[in-house]
């Protein structure tokens, strides 16, 4: 294990992807030359040249296209949106060709791709630049989402992603390149898609979180902890497919859950999450799911707003004692 | 369009339920959610909401009328609409309609609950038309968190007896542990409710207390029903009272030798209390008239064959009355360790309908708190209930001297609906017999 950032963490499984496999090339916007806009690909350009590390012009609905078609066709590319809120510029690509070209082809073609950059708020981006962009994507079949909350789960899911037959988006936060964590430097450190990791454990209250959220999730968990109670943190890791099992395992438990989560709220991650728990854990729950979103509006610009319009610590707080009637 | 009100299932055991009171006349226009009627079920009465809007056209039976599970109790609709077949319907339905009829769930869960040994319904037959799924379920409601009914199931709990802590007064699983008593609940769950205690008084700095006059403290379905049965009982039925001052000394000593001997074997020891009961048990015997049922309803007075002796016992929210079946066919030691075994399942509420219903005659003592006498409401539908107070040593006059003596005052409440003064005395007579001399109780 070795201490490195996140935007490291994604370089290093990139990059040992790319040595053990030739067909993985990396595409997009300033990924080359730039060394990508936040320093994900530094050195790229020089070890795998520019065959393998490609410059895009600004047309994510071209370049997307170019992938897939690639992956159709035997490659393995790694597609890096600027931001995700770029993806909608894509989105026939990713919707209609990506997600449907395998089932469409009654499987005589797969898609190999990974599409991945940062997703969601980072601040004071305004209103087009702030979209999680998670329940957007993970509605339609024939997609994976993943949004990892630490270096080393960004490590072995991406490299998981890259190995993956199929397309996946892979969800990664610009305020969280920075973030320092042990990583494990195992060159076949694959963590598999679709698993939950068990955070914390407790006993009063079960907090579902992935991505940023996760790591407010951890501050709630510590106040309850002062207060005498024991919160059980989830971090799904894997948007879909979602690890119902654990997250159900663990309400059983507690019989109460707080969902956090930086979408918007309608038909949002937590909605899908909740509709799961309720069908299959109906009988468990003491007390009615409560989710803390986003609010229902896009993004604002002020600072003062946006604070109030990302799900906070004392919202989640409360939340959690509200549900264990407290 | 005219839209029937039927007998909804408003709990698990419920077979029939009786209209006791209207709460809307005819020709008033009600709305959704409002109240216009309450039902009594064999576990409580509840009000029957409306789940339409409109003007209540017809209240299709009276007070007091029993109407089956699907059975119509009054039809909505608008003004001067004609219902006559939908009455039709209903008239007719009522006879066959095999296909429609619910069968009754639970025939031997018609149970009453304290204080409530109702008498077994005349017709057991289910409704003839099954109501609407979706109409029981919401009429039916107990608002609970689906973790309260699963373990409210899962442990043979009535959740409509269970009062709720939860927001708008949702049963959740904390008051279902609190229902289950300590004896049921986990180690864990204990820690949990310390903890819970003390991070109340962390928090505050003291307890969470009051700050003005009084505390508010919601009624539960327990002493709801305590409230009702006992003032039904008392305002209905016209109690009057015998008090009779029994000598103790001979009881005192067959006691002792007694609990020598229940000591030597090994058995439960006997108190006056079981002493008592058996006498009463043998008096009823003899007083088919004491051991008997006023039943208005039904239009008769049931003298029952057997003698179900009931024992009030004090609970943390209220009384419950465990039956000592067939006490007169049973020895003292029997008695004795059944009377044990019921308190204590009565205290840690693990007592079953079965195990505090269907009694003819109950008794409730209060000489263990030093009470000279007192008079007791009768435990409907007995016809009787004795009121013991403590022994008390006093003096006596025998033979012109004065001795010490032991004298227990005890109080028998009659319904004067079937009990006269002389039937009553002639019944305490008996009793007095058995208890000053115990010997009796072997002819």
């Amino acid at each position: 294990m070795a201490e490195i950032q996140f935007r490291e963490a994604i370089r290093q499984a990139m990059v040992e992807e790319m040595r053990r496999d030739e067909s993985i090339f990396l595409m997009g916007e300033e990924v080359a030359e730039y060394h990508g806009a936040y320093k994900v690909s530094q050195g790229m350009l020089a070890e795998f040249g520019s065959k393998r590390v490609i410059d895009t012009p600004i047309s994510e609905n071209g370049f997307s296209g170019l992938g897939i078609g690639a992956a159709m066709n035997g490659l393995r590319p790694i597609i890096e949106f600027m931001t995700f809120n770029f993806s909608f510029v894509a989105f026939d690509q990713i919707i209609n060709n990506a997600a449907k070209i395998r089932y469409m082809s009654g499987g005589q073609f797969r898609v190999p791709i990974v599409f991945r950059g940062p997703n969601g708020a980072a601040g004071q981006l305004g209103a087009t630049h702030n979209t999680s962009t998670e329940s957007i994507f993970a509605t339609l079949p024939g997609l994976k989402v993943v949004s990892p909350s630490n270096p080393d789960d960004a490590k072995g899911l991406l490299k998981t992603a890259i190995r993956d037959d199929n397309p996946v988006l892979f969800l990664e936060s610009e305020v969280m390149y920075g973030m320092k964590g042990d990583v494990s430097e195992d060159e076949d450190y694959l963590i598999p898609i679709g698993k939950a990791r068990m955070a914390r454990e407790g006993e009063d209250v079960t907090i579902v979180a992935h991505g940023r959220s996760y790591w407010v999730a951890l501050k709630v968990a510590d106040r309850l902890s002062a207060d005498g109670y024991s919160a059980e943190v989830i971090d799904p890791r894997t948007i879909r497919p979602l690890d119902i099992e654990s997250i159900v395992a663990s309400i059983k438990k507690t019989n109460r859950c707080v969902i956090i989560d930086e979408s918007t709220p309608f038909a949002g991650i937590s909605a899908e999450i909740t509709y799961q728990i309720q069908e299959l854990a109906f009988d468990y729950l003491d007390a009615p799911i409560a989710r803390i979103t986003a609010k229902d509006t896009p993004a604002p610009y002020a600072k003062n707003l946006m604070e109030y319009y990302m799900p906070g610590e004392d919202d989640a707080y409360e939340a959690c004692r509200r549900v264990m009637y407290l | 369009m005219a839209i029937p009100v039927e007998m909804p299932k408003m709990s698990d055991t419920m077979e029939e339920g009786v209209v006791v009171a209207w709460m809307a006349e005819e020709g008033q226009e009600v709305a959704a959610g409002d109240i216009i009627a309450q039902v009594e079920t064999d576990k409580a009465t509840m009000d029957l909401e409306v789940y339409d809007d409109g003007v209540l056209l017809k209240r299709v039976v009276e007070e007091g009328d029993a109407v089956p599970i699907g059975g119509l109790i009054a039809v909505l609709g608008s003004k001067g609409e004609d219902i006559s077949d939908l009455l039709a319907r209903y008239a007719g339905s009522s006879g066959d309609g095999a296909a429609a009829t619910k069968p009754a769930k639970d025939q031997d869960g018609s149970v009453a609950e304290a204080l409530v040994s109702e008498p077994e319904p005349e017709n057991k037959q289910a409704s003839a038309t099954a109501p609407p799924e979706e109409l029981v379920t919401q009429t039916g409601r107990v608002k609970s968190s689906p973790l309260a009914r699963k373990l409210a199931d899962d442990h043979g709990i009535d959740l409509a007896a269970v009062p709720g802590t939860g927001p708008e007064g949702r049963i959740i699983k904390r008051d279902i542990e609190a229902r289950m008593g300590e004896s049921l609940v986990g180690k864990g769950a204990r820690k949990d409710e310390a903890r819970r205690l003390r991070v109340a008084t962390l928090s505050t700095g003291r307890p969470s207390s009051v700050e003005g006059g009084y505390e508010s403290v919601g009624i539960s379905q327990m002493r709801k029903t305590v409230a009702r049965r006992l003032a039904e009982s008392k305002f209905g039925s016209p109690h009057f009272y015998l008090t009779a001052d029994l000598a103790m000394e001979r009881a005192v000593a067959a006691r002792k030798q007694i609990n020598e001997i229940t000591e030597a074997q090994g058995l439960a020891r006997i108190s006056f209390n079981d002493l008592i009961t058996k006498a009463c048990a043998h008096a009823l015997r003899e007083h088919r008239w004491i051991n008997a049922s006023y039943l208005e309803q039904e239009g008769e007075v049931r003298l029952h064959n057997d003698i179900h002796v009931a024992v009030a016992v004090a609970v943390d929210d209220g009384l419950i009355t465990p039956v000592i079946r067939h006490a007169d066919e049973k020895g003292l030691s029997e008695i004795a360790s059944e009377t044990r075994a019921l308190a204590e399942r009565a205290r840690a509420k693990e007592l079953q309908p079965e195990e505090y219903s269907g009694s003819t005659f109950t008794t409730s003592n209060l000489g263990m708190f030093g009470i000279d006498e007192f008079t007791a409401i009768i435990n409907p539908p007995n016809a009787c209930i004795l009121a013991i107070g403590t022994i008390r040593d006093v003096p006596v006059v025998e033979e012109g001297e004065v001795i010490a003596g032991k004298r227990m005052k005890i109080t028998l409440s009659c319904d004067h609906r079937i009990v006269d003064g002389a039937t009553g005395a002639r019944f305490l007579a008996t009793v007095r017999k058995y208890i000053e001399d115990p010997l009796t109780l072997l002819l």
